[in-house]
């Protein structure tokens, strides 16, 4: 009886504890690091290239394919606007600017050839849009040195 | 016969086999000259909730207000009616009869069989 | 022959418990961010399923008792209204993220958003508990689940260098990313000990009709179930391993984790885990739904089974009812459902001691199990996982705000 009684108030304070993390989630999670972000952009960068590669053998649909290119351009278009404000000093902002803005377009127009099933224009955009995934992938080297 | 661990909580069985809901609480009756003893089982009313917290017992017995079968409390069955207490407890008694299965015909009748494929909840 | 067909509850236990979307996320994540390096939490889950599950069928088989009632008798109303509060909230999340991971499944096939999916998927879950009966969903599911065996296949087609992986089977720290490699751990034991499953199971074995002639039987049946899931989650490991993390490419969304198969599977990949998804999603959500129903059916005595018409168990149908179209209703509002993964996965394994200590004296209780009383060894694997499970209690909630 004693036994009963001592688990059920001990487990009234677990229970309340309980309602509590849910707000804890909600304020505490910390922001990433650069090395952090720049790993999220080289892992968008590649799920692009990933689902057009995949496209073009014909083994994902149209609308997926399309969705996830515009998935990818999304998300890594919030990702480098908070990276290019918390870069470390010495890397060259202007130039990840500017890959990232062209890689982006590429997806962007990725996604509007796969509706048109235009493959020979696609598989250009996806040539190139692997040049600058090695230059990101050197920015990406270069910031983890850095920290 | 120890009463919590062998009474309060077991699932309670009547005359026919059929589950009737579980020990919610016990009363016992203290006369001048006799002996203390059990004598009716409860089972449901906000009896389960005021073991928690009493608060629990009045929000419990306001929303039974609202909505529900008109027989809200806890049902209250003799002790003389119990018929073995072992892994269950057996009742001589037939569960629609106390009371105890109120709210399971009322949620049928009212929610369950205006479902298509709910089926009927049967009258003996 | 009817007990060895009763393989089927331990494989939908286990395609619905083990591989849903829970297990297939972190164990895709896994993969992707860590390569072979955490199969050892996928191992370590596994084995701690198979003696839960045993231990719960064998208190079915033997008591006549699930494991609600036996808790509820045990230990008193008000220590089971704390267990069912934590388990209920918990379990409700994963029936979120599992309609979720139906909801999105139908998204990558067919470009309609999840949200639209919210309702039509409830409603057929619910259909299925409405109208169905347990051998039906039993072995329906146990049957499609089959399909998830491509992710063996894709995992050997990608050609794994089974030296690496056996090493990947023991722990080791990785060099830098600890918080996230913790977290994604933590993240695969709560995947992979889920409570609902083994109150899931025990019930399954009351609604199956077991009796002490079964418990040779249970074992097998657990130890088979469970180590068919736990094989397949380590087949997502591998394959993410192999597909997606040369790539660079880490899991966030689940359009990412679609493209797990497009290279060993090249025709039938992308078709293959969009439908294996949806039937070990659809699994989870028909056993949550019932595992919830069953926890306050049980718990406060109400009649209950899958097997009766809806009106003969009206509480039990209710509940499930309730249940199902509120899950649905983050859905609706574009909630995604790998976030609600990872918290509840999270918040499982933070929960986790609420079920496996009062687990432990039940085992032990001669009123309920009498000659059939766990032994030494059952007794010290429960006391291993009792103290992993505090361990992931403590360390949960700070790995989700660091590593998550």
């Amino acid at each position: 009886m004693r036994l009963k009684r001592l688990l059920a108030v001990l487990n009234q304070i677990r229970a309340k504890s309980l309602l509590v993390v849910p707000l804890l989630f909600s304020t505490a999670c910390k922001p990433p690091t650069p090395t952090e972000q720049m790993a999220s952009v080289i892992s968008w960068l590649a799920t692009a290239g990933m689902a057009g590669d995949a496209w073009l053998r014909h083994t994902t649909p149209d609308k997926y394919t399309r969705q996830t290119l515009e998935l990818s351009h999304d998300t890594l278009l919030q990702i480098s606007d908070d990276l290019l404000k918390s870069l470390p000093p010495g890397i060259d902002t202007a130039s990840l600017d500017n890959v990232l803005t062209r890689s982006r377009s590429r997806i962007a127009q990725m996604a509007r050839l796969v509706e048109a099933k235009n493959s020979p224009a696609f598989l250009s955009q996806l040539d190139s849009l692997r040049a600058d995934q090695k230059i990101v992938k050197q920015f990406s080297d270069s910031i983890e040195s850095k920290q | 016969m120890k009463l919590i661990r062998d009474v309060l909580d077991k699932k309670l069985i009547d005359l026919e086999q059929c589950d009737m809901g579980r020990v919610s609480g016990l009363v016992m009756y203290v006369g001048e000259r006799s002996q203390p003893h059990i004598s009716h089982i409860l089972i449901g009313g906000s009896t389960l909730w005021m073991r928690v917290h009493p608060a629990l017992a009045r929000v419990s017995n306001r929303l039974a207000q609202l909505w529900g079968p008109k027989h809200k409390g806890a049902v209250r069955i003799p002790w003389t009616r119990v018929k073995s207490v072992g892994r269950d407890i057996k009742l001589d008694v037939e569960a629609r009869e106390t009371g105890a299965l109120a709210w399971e015909i009322w949620i049928a009748r009212h929610i369950i069989e205006r479902i298509p494929g709910g089926g009927k909840e049967e009258v003996e | 022959m009817k007990k060895v067909l009763q393989i089927t509850l331990g494989i939908i236990t286990s395609v619905g418990g083990f591989l849903e979307i829970g297990s297939v996320t972190t164990a895709a994540q896994a993969g992707a961010s860590f390569g072979y390096q955490l199969l050892w939490a996928v191992l370590l889950g596994t084995l701690c399923l198979i003696f839960l599950v045993e231990m719960s069928g064998r208190l079915a088989a033997v008591s006549k008792h699930t494991i609600v009632d036996a808790t509820r008798e045990r230990f008193g109303f008000p220590f089971y209204a704390v267990v069912m509060l934590g388990m209920v909230l918990v379990a409700f999340m994963v029936l979120v993220a599992e309609l979720g991971g139906i909801g999105l499944s139908l998204q990558i096939l067919t470009g309609l958003g999840f949200p639209w999916w919210a309702i039509p998927v409830s409603f057929l879950v619910w259909l299925l508990m409405w109208k169905g009966t347990f051998r039906l969903i039993e072995n329906g599911a146990s049957l499609l689940g089959l399909v998830t065996l491509s992710f063996v296949v894709a995992a050997v087609k990608l050609h794994p260098e089974w030296g690496s992986a056996a090493h990947g089977l023991l722990p080791t720290m990785p060099g830098d990313q600890k918080a996230k490699y913790g977290f994604v751990a933590v993240s695969i034991l709560g995947a992979s000990i889920s409570p609902y499953l083994i109150y899931f199971y025990s019930s399954g074995a009351i609604e199956d009709k077991w009796d002490e002639s079964y418990i040779p039987m249970n074992r097998m049946i657990a130890g088979f179930g469970m180590t068919f899931g736990g094989f397949l989650s380590m087949a997502v490991l591998v394959a993410a391993a192999l597909a997606l993390q040369p790539k660079g490419i880490d899991i966030d969304k689940f359009d990412q984790a679609a493209l797990l198969m497009t290279t060993a599977l090249p025709k039938w990949g992308f078709y293959l885990f969009a439908f294996s998804m949806l039937v070990a999603c659809f699994g989870a959500a028909l056993e949550i739904s019932l595992a919830i129903a069953y926890f306050f059916a049980q718990g406060f005595g109400w009649n209950w089974g899958e097997d009766l018409e809806p009106s003969k168990d009206s509480r039990f149908s209710f509940v499930y009812t309730i249940i199902i179209f509120l899950a649905a209703v983050p859905l609706l509002f574009g909630v995604d459902p790998i976030k609600v993964t990872m918290i509840s996965m999270a918040l499982t394994a933070a929960t986790l001691p609420l079920t496996i200590v009062p687990f432990l004296f039940l085992m032990n209780d001669p009123i309920y199990l009498g000659e059939h009383r766990n032994g030494w060894v059952s007794n010290s694997v429960v006391a291993i996982i009792i103290l992993i499970s505090f361990v992931l209690a403590a360390i949960s909630i700070p790995l989700q705000i660091i590593g998550g």
